[in-house]
């Protein structure tokens, strides 16, 4: 990008800078900070302390490109945020689903908004619908409406989305091995109010690769993948709107993985995952532009913002050069940032809204396309209306006072941040060999190697912050004597319990009981029919259509669940 | 080796954050103390595995909130087949109002957001009068 004439100053003044700089740190002898004689990224890469144009004298231009064009390593589209912001894209999801309603027109009032003025819905479900259990189960008791919403058939959907308009909202279903119950649920409650699945819009999540490395139990891994091209193969022939797939990185940081692993586990995981959809019959232009991405923002303020920068790169490189992606459509990575939760700390909790805002900045210069940001109070309990309106308010700050709207990919050009994006690009690409040459990635999550990958990434991390090398303000250093949880904390009322219960029983009681063992027994034939087959035979064996089925015949997420474990294998991740 | 404090280590398999427990269970062992580590959507579970493994301490993570029904249904379990001598911990986190009940409860400590594994370590330790490496 330089001619010989700069290159040649460029290290002369490097020279002169660098003999300097090493004076400054002899004086300082022993008193000098580790990280000024070898600073390194979070991810443990090494940097310079300086940076100048012959440090990125190996780069292409090509490969930096414009946004808008191929390899994308500065923006899917020419325009950034000039025309449009981000999404706002809090995550909602509390007790009961009018509990839920309640939390989502409040923020949409409070100026919640996504694309073309439409509210983008965030609504995660609560820990026995990830379970696949019913409110009725032993295992329910004090989970019900905890960390989600209490949503577990189509009147669930009834009571949450009453009276409003699907065909003009986005709503993000952040199911976890629950995807296909929750979507099915969804599309019936859609057909009786006269939405055709082909006009709703939203993201299923088909995170069945996220039990590589969090903790819940889940489907065998194998079956994982095969579950995740149904839900596919689907949409693809039925619901041109709805976003299929969303790669969890943000889990493999909140996990203890670091940027690297973020990158390329997700990378990783989408060649094994186009592996199985080519297998399928299905191609790369027809899948991948509703695939979507959720990405961390954490401490690490530029090694962040050039990960999203080279994920964009080898995302496109990849799918273009080894599945034939040709629409630019197919090789954008479309992000939904979530700023870091594993970063907040219950102390000083305040002080994770300054946390918060630095990693929502950070997104904003990398080109992100909606954003959730935690609340201050996360680390402590589900957030309180005032401090999930302090979140929204962190994004709405940086859109509407800082103008950093007003330029697409404004870090560009910076010899650290174009150095840094190609550092991170060639560490994740060597982390995906490495996978590869494994087997890919369903083989590295079945040995158990990516959680050992995360789980010592963990374990560093926590080291350099109980050796101080590593220090967090409120945690190691800075700090204060403080009555323990001197902010209000939410509860999730203490009646939803019963409600949900009776809800579920009510249900089974009054439904169709004929209609209801029938779909059910055919959601159980598609189940295991799936089951035994393999991807090259796979035809889809009507999954998704008696899920739904079952779904308009009041089935509920445990009981649907409850056919899929028989078929689909179910355990704790680490006894795969 | 069969003086060495046996802890089982048991995290709700609806609660992903196992981030925290996993590297407590690597600490310890490192440490000297056999740790066994598991998922388990009900207690008795835990009370099964306690039995098997013939451990002398329990510890729940629990950082996504349910965990009061699950001391209840332990305590009530251990107390059932004759295991009241197990030292129960927990960690995660557990309001304070939470942890003031399950210390009556008989839960001896809780270890929160910000604790060191070490914490955890020495108050074993120190319940069994030893080495963590032993019960001796």
């Amino acid at each position: 990008m330089f001619d010989d004439k700069t290159l040649a100053k460029s290290k002369e003044l490097a020279g002169i800078r660098e003999a300097a700089y090493d004076k400054m740190l002899e004086r300082f002898g022993n008193r000098a900070p580790a990280g000024a004689r070898h600073p390194e990224t979070q991810s443990g890469l090494p940097l310079k302390s300086c940076y100048f144009p012959h440090d990125i004298e190996h780069i292409d231009f090509e490969q930096l490109g414009a946004p808008g064009s191929y390899p994308f390593t500065r923006g899917n589209l020419a325009a950034q945020y000039q025309l449009m912001s981000w999404a706002n894209q809090p995550v909602i999801g509390f007790g009961l689903p009018e509990h839920t309603r309640a939390r989502m027109d409040l923020l949409a009032e409070r100026g919640m908004i996504g694309y073309f003025g439409q509210r983008f819905y965030n609504l995660v479900y609560d820990l026995v619908s990830h379970e696949g259990l019913d409110p009725d189960h032993k295992a329910a008791r004090g989970r019900i409406g905890q960390c989600g919403m209490a949503v577990y058939s189509k009147s669930d959907m009834a009571r949450l989305f009453d009276g409003m308009d699907l065909t003009k909202m986005n709503v993000v279903h952040i199911s976890y091995y629950q995807v296909i119950p929750a979507l099915a649920q969804y599309i019936a409650y859609a057909e009786d109010q006269g939405v055709a699945p082909a006009d709703l819009r939203g993201n299923s999540m088909n995170w069945y690769h996220q039990s590589a490395y969090t903790g819940m139990s889940s489907f065998n891994p194998d079956q994982g993948l095969k579950l995740a091209v149904s839900l596919i193969r689907y949409c693809a022939e039925h619901m041109p709107r709805w976003n299929t797939t969303n790669f969890f990185g943000y889990g493999v940081e909140e996990a203890g993985g670091n940027a690297i692993h973020e990158n390329g586990l997700m990378l990783a995981f989408g060649i094994d995952l186009m592996r199985g959809c080519t297998a399928a019959g299905l191609t790369a232009d027809q899948v991948l532009p509703r695939f979507g991405f959720q990405i961390a923002q954490a401490n690490d303020f530029f090694e962040e913002v050039c990960k999203i920068r080279a994920l964009r790169r080898i995302w496109a490189t990849t799918m273009k050069e080894q599945f034939g992606a040709t629409d630019d459509r197919a090789m954008h990575v479309r992000i939904h940032t979530h700023t870091s939760g594993a970063c907040l700390t219950a102390q000083q909790p305040l002080v994770n809204l300054i946390r918060t805002t630095l990693h929502a900045f950070g997104a904003a210069l990398s080109g992100t396309q909606s954003m959730e940001v935690s609340a201050y109070d996360e680390a402590l309990a589900i957030p309180t209306e005032d401090s999930a309106t302090l979140a929204l308010r962190v994004q709405q700050v940086i859109q509407e006072e800082t103008n950093v709207t007003a330029v697409s990919d404004p870090l560009a050009g910076s010899y650290y941040v174009e150095a840094l994006t190609d550092q991170m690009a060639t560490s994740a690409l060597e982390l995906v060999e490495q996978i590869e040459a494994q087997g890919g990635y369903v083989a590295a999550q079945q040995s158990g190697w990516i959680r050992r990958q995360v789980e010592n990434s963990a374990s560093r991390w926590r080291d350099m912050i109980d050796d101080g090398q590593k220090r967090i303000v409120g945690m190691n250093c800075h700090i204060v004597e403080e009555d323990e949880q001197s902010e209000p904390t939410f509860k999730v009322d203490e009646e939803v319990e019963r409600i949900a219960i009776e809800r579920i029983v009510e249900l089974r009681e009054k439904r169709d009981a004929k209609r209801y063992e029938k779909a059910i027994a055919a959601f159980a034939d598609s189940t295991q029919a799936l089951a035994k087959t393999n991807l090259a035979d796979f035809n889809g064996h009507g999954l998704m259509e008696t899920a739904i089925e079952a779904a308009r015949a009041d089935a509920t997420t445990g009981e649907m669940m409850g056919v899929m474990k028989t078929a689909f294998g179910w355990a704790a991740p680490h006894e795969y | 080796m069969t003086d060495r404090i046996r802890v089982l280590l048991a995290k709700p398999t609806q609660d992903c954050h196992d981030r925290g427990v996993r590297y407590v269970a690597r600490k310890m062992r490192d440490a000297g103390l056999e740790v066994i580590f598991t998922n388990f959507l009900l207690a008795s579970e835990i009370v099964d595995t306690a039995i098997e493994e013939d451990v002398q301490v329990v510890g729940i993570s629990s950082s996504s909130g349910g965990h009061m029904p699950v001391f209840e249904d332990l305590i009530a379990g251990l107390k059932a087949n004759g295991l009241e001598d197990v030292l129960l911990i927990g960690g995660g986190v557990i309001p304070k109002e939470d942890q003031e009940s399950l210390k009556k409860w008989g839960v001896k400590a809780i270890f929160g957001p910000g604790a060191t594994a070490e914490a955890a370590i020495e108050m074993i330790e120190t319940h069994f009068g030893g080495s963590p490496g032993s019960t001796a």
